[in-house]
């Protein structure tokens, strides 16, 4: 039972919170700088065989998702959470109790700042303190005897106390709040998020995963400058349930999505680089792009079968059995580069060229680079490319828990402010026995120059004043 | 004008900032090793014009490329320079602090030399800058690594004052270590909030640009050990008292951080963000 107390104060400690983030850090680094995501043969091939081996076993291929690393994440969590929970009631009491002239004149060390024969209310309005309470407090006065020994007499003396920014004690714990919604926002966003990938060219419907839903590309524009760069990528598509006809549906949708989009099946939308769009719940973004090309089919000289392939995909000779093309890369001004290797000159379509791989029954038959003008031939069959133009790769995502990382983003932000700008500041004075005030003043975070400021608007602490006038101030 | 006649007046504005700043630097060096106090008001008064100079180049290169001069690595090499030297002015002013000037003029030397060693052609920018959110992502990055620049070099003062206490010329130039200490925490406080900003603001624009606000590419994960660090050092300095020394310390790791999360990853580490 012990050990169990121990092990709890330990993970609410803020020894575990430095050892966590340390271990953290430390994640990250080896996370930034260790290839991530790559197969054991290029661990093998790129280190030595025991560095090879210990970054497989610890999984530092894929250090953000590991379970030690999510096992850490989730530590943080509970130490924070923790923290949280056992300071609550002790800023819920300090931002009740712990700002009274009584509790911090008492507290006082009598060294005051600043001495002023000068009211200390106008001077406690000038640094912007605005409501100052005036009240009265029992002093022990001590008093020189003419046997040099203190006689101590109890008067009461006027006082007065302003205090600002007392929000500011949250400051740190809605930071840790934050944090904690951050990270759930997020891990709960991985966990329940969905994301699909649909690719294609103008006219080509495709599915959006297992949504129930199809996207059709419209139209895709790559907007170019004068200067042969790209300003933007631009795809338009229409957004149906699955069967219906894009067309009729986008024609009869009525009502508007969150983004002001008609929300019935077939909505129309253009999506471009930092512009995605939300429709039925679900985020497009402009992605990626890349060449895709017409391939077609011939047995003789009559045509089989033709379709648009992009770059990466295969293309199946559905009248022979085991035979298939893969469009492996795409040269818009193909010419040879000076290693042998293809390349293009330019982005104009000047010399089509198109990189293939042929196989029969998973054999490499052959790999070359076609124009637009040649044909492959395998037996009876003539394999050929036309009309190259880019296709769209728009991603689709819906992550319900976006929101809620964003809100505790907003927080954070909101509280370091409060912890680092707004941190509870207090003033008093107490008049001495002379007539003048002693000002004194606590700011958590600046300190001194807290003071400093103070005595600048006070007047200065005449040589030899002892501190607080000798007095001992009680409550 | 066109755009070639303002990309020229910038790059004279450019030379004449790098021939201040060395100024400044060196006046500051005199002022430091020669103990000529006339030294350091002259570095204050050269400073100074190289910052409105560097100010004028940077905007004279805004108009001239129709856009934020904040996209590559010149363009942010250099505002990284200038937010070090604003938040150095700044300081100064607060704090009457003039021998921070020896110690902060040399990292601003530096960036200025490395951005004087990258392309400075103006190029159009990749569809996924041309957005509101890189002003706000950048600049706040500005403000955070040039107050982390400030803070690396109060901190070294204080690490290098150990054993100088009882020299004239350190007595009378360079605060107590209390006052350093603080300036320090200052400087990280504000180089920590805008820190935040940038990652937060940085996320936004992921989610939008990409279609993820966290994809633990290279920047986005050195940003993040980047605070971790300060983190640990607000903490511990808070709660554990850890001032003076160590906490001098943690900001000159954290500053080791700030650059290589700027120019390391860059260099070293491909990403996303290999433009920035």
């Amino acid at each position: 039972m012990e050990r169990l107390k121990k092990a709890g104060r330990f993970l609410r400690s803020m020894k575990c919170a430095v050892i966590l983030l340390v271990i953290l850090a430390a994640a990250c680094t080896a996370g930034s700088l260790i290839p991530q995501g790559q197969t054991a043969a290029y661990y093998a091939a790129n280190y030595a065989e025991s560095l090879a081996g210990a970054v497989l076993l610890f999984h530092l291929d894929d250090v953000f998702h590991c379970w030690w690393f999510v096992g850490l994440t989730i530590f943080l969590c509970v130490n924070l959470l923790a923290c949280n929970v056992l300071r609550f009631p002790a800023l819920r009491k300090r931002m009740k109790e712990g700002f009274t002239a009584t509790k911090r004149i008492a507290e006082w060390d009598g060294v005051p700042a600043a001495v002023t024969a000068e009211e200390p209310e106008e001077i406690f309005k000038r640094l912007g303190f605005r409501n100052v309470t005036r009240g009265v407090m029992a002093v022990t006065r001590l008093t020189q005897t003419e046997d040099a020994a203190g006689a101590a007499r109890s008067e009461s003396v006027p006082t007065r106390y302003a205090v600002r920014h007392r929000i500011g004690v949250w400051g740190a714990w809605l930071c840790h709040l934050g944090m904690l919604v951050i990270i759930a926002g997020f891990g709960l966003g991985q966990m329940f998020q969905i994301q699909y990938s649909v690719y294609g060219v103008p006219g080509q419907t495709k599915p959006i995963g297992d949504t129930g839903y199809e996207l059709r590309i419209d139209d895709f524009q790559v907007k170019l400058r004068e200067d042969d760069t790209v300003e933007q990528y631009e795809t338009v598509m229409t957004v149906t349930r699955a069967g219906e006809n894009p067309a009729v549906a986008g024609a009869a949708g009525t009502g508007t999505g969150e983004t002001g989009i008609p929300e019935a099946a077939g909505t129309a939308a253009t999506v471009s680089v930092n512009h995605p769009v939300t429709i039925h719940g679900m985020k497009f973004y402009q992605n990626s792009t890349g060449w895709a090309a017409n391939v077609q089919i011939y047995k003789g000289s009559e045509l089989l079968q033709q379709g648009v392939i992009c770059a990466g995909e295969y293309a199946l000779v559905e009248d022979m059995e085991g035979l298939a093309v893969l469009l492996n890369a795409f040269y818009p001004d193909y010419v040879r580069g000076a290693d042998g290797m293809p390349a293009t000159a330019s982005s104009e379509l000047n010399n089509p060229g198109y990189l293939y791989t042929l196989y029969y029954n998973d054999r490499i038959l052959g790999m070359n680079v076609l124009t637009e003008d040649e044909i492959i031939t395998v037996e009876d069959y003539g394999i050929r490319f036309t009309d190259p133009q880019q296709y769209t790769l728009i991603q689709i995502k819906r992550d319900p828990f976006t929101p809620v990382a964003a809100a505790g983003g907003l927080l954070v932000m909101l509280s370091l402010v409060l912890a680092f700008y707004l941190p509870p500041e207090e003033v008093w004075a107490v008049q001495r026995s002379d007539g003048t005030w002693a000002l004194a003043g606590r700011s958590r975070k600046a300190g001194a120059y807290f003071l400093e400021e103070l005595a600048k608007y006070g007047g200065k602490v005449p040589a030899g004043s002892p501190p607080g006038d000798g007095d001992k101030l009680t409550e | 004008m066109d755009s070639s006649q303002f990309l020229a007046i910038e790059n004279t504005l450019f030379t004449a900032v790098m021939v201040l700043y060395l100024a400044s630097m060196v006046l500051y060096f005199i002022f430091f090793v020669m103990k000529n106090e006339k030294a350091a008001q002259i570095a204050g008064w050269v400073i100074s014009a190289a910052f409105v100079l560097h100010t004028a180049a940077l905007v004279v290169r805004g108009v001239g490329a129709g856009r934020l001069p904040l996209t590559n690595q010149y363009e942010f090499a250099t505002s990284f320079a200038w937010g070090i030297c604003l938040c150095f002015l700044v300081f100064v002013k607060k704090y009457h602090f003039r021998a921070l000037g020896t110690f902060v003029t040399p990292v601003i030397f530096l960036l200025i030399g490395y951005a004087a060693m990258q392309s400075r052609e103006v190029r159009e920018l990749m569809p996924a800058l041309r957005s509101n959110w890189l002003g706000i992502h950048v600049s706040t990055a500005i403000i955070s690594y040039g107050a982390f620049g400030v803070s690396f070099a109060v901190s070294l003062m204080f690490l290098l004052k150990q054993g100088r206490e009882n020299h004239d010329f350190w007595k009378k130039n360079i605060p107590d270590y209390d006052r350093l200490d603080i300036i320090s925490y200052r400087a990280v406080s504000l180089g920590f909030l805008f820190l935040t900003f940038v990652i937060i603001t940085g996320a936004i624009w992921a989610e939008r640009a990409w279609g993820s606000y966290w994809s633990w590419d290279p920047k986005e994960t050195w940003s993040l050990i980047t605070w971790i660090i300060y983190a640990l050092y607000l903490h511990l300095r808070l709660n554990k008292g850890w001032r003076g020394r160590r906490a001098a310390w943690f900001a000159v790791i954290g500053f080791v951080c700030v650059l290589f999360t700027y120019i390391g990853v860059n260099t070293f580490i491909p990403g996303i963000h290999s433009y920035a």
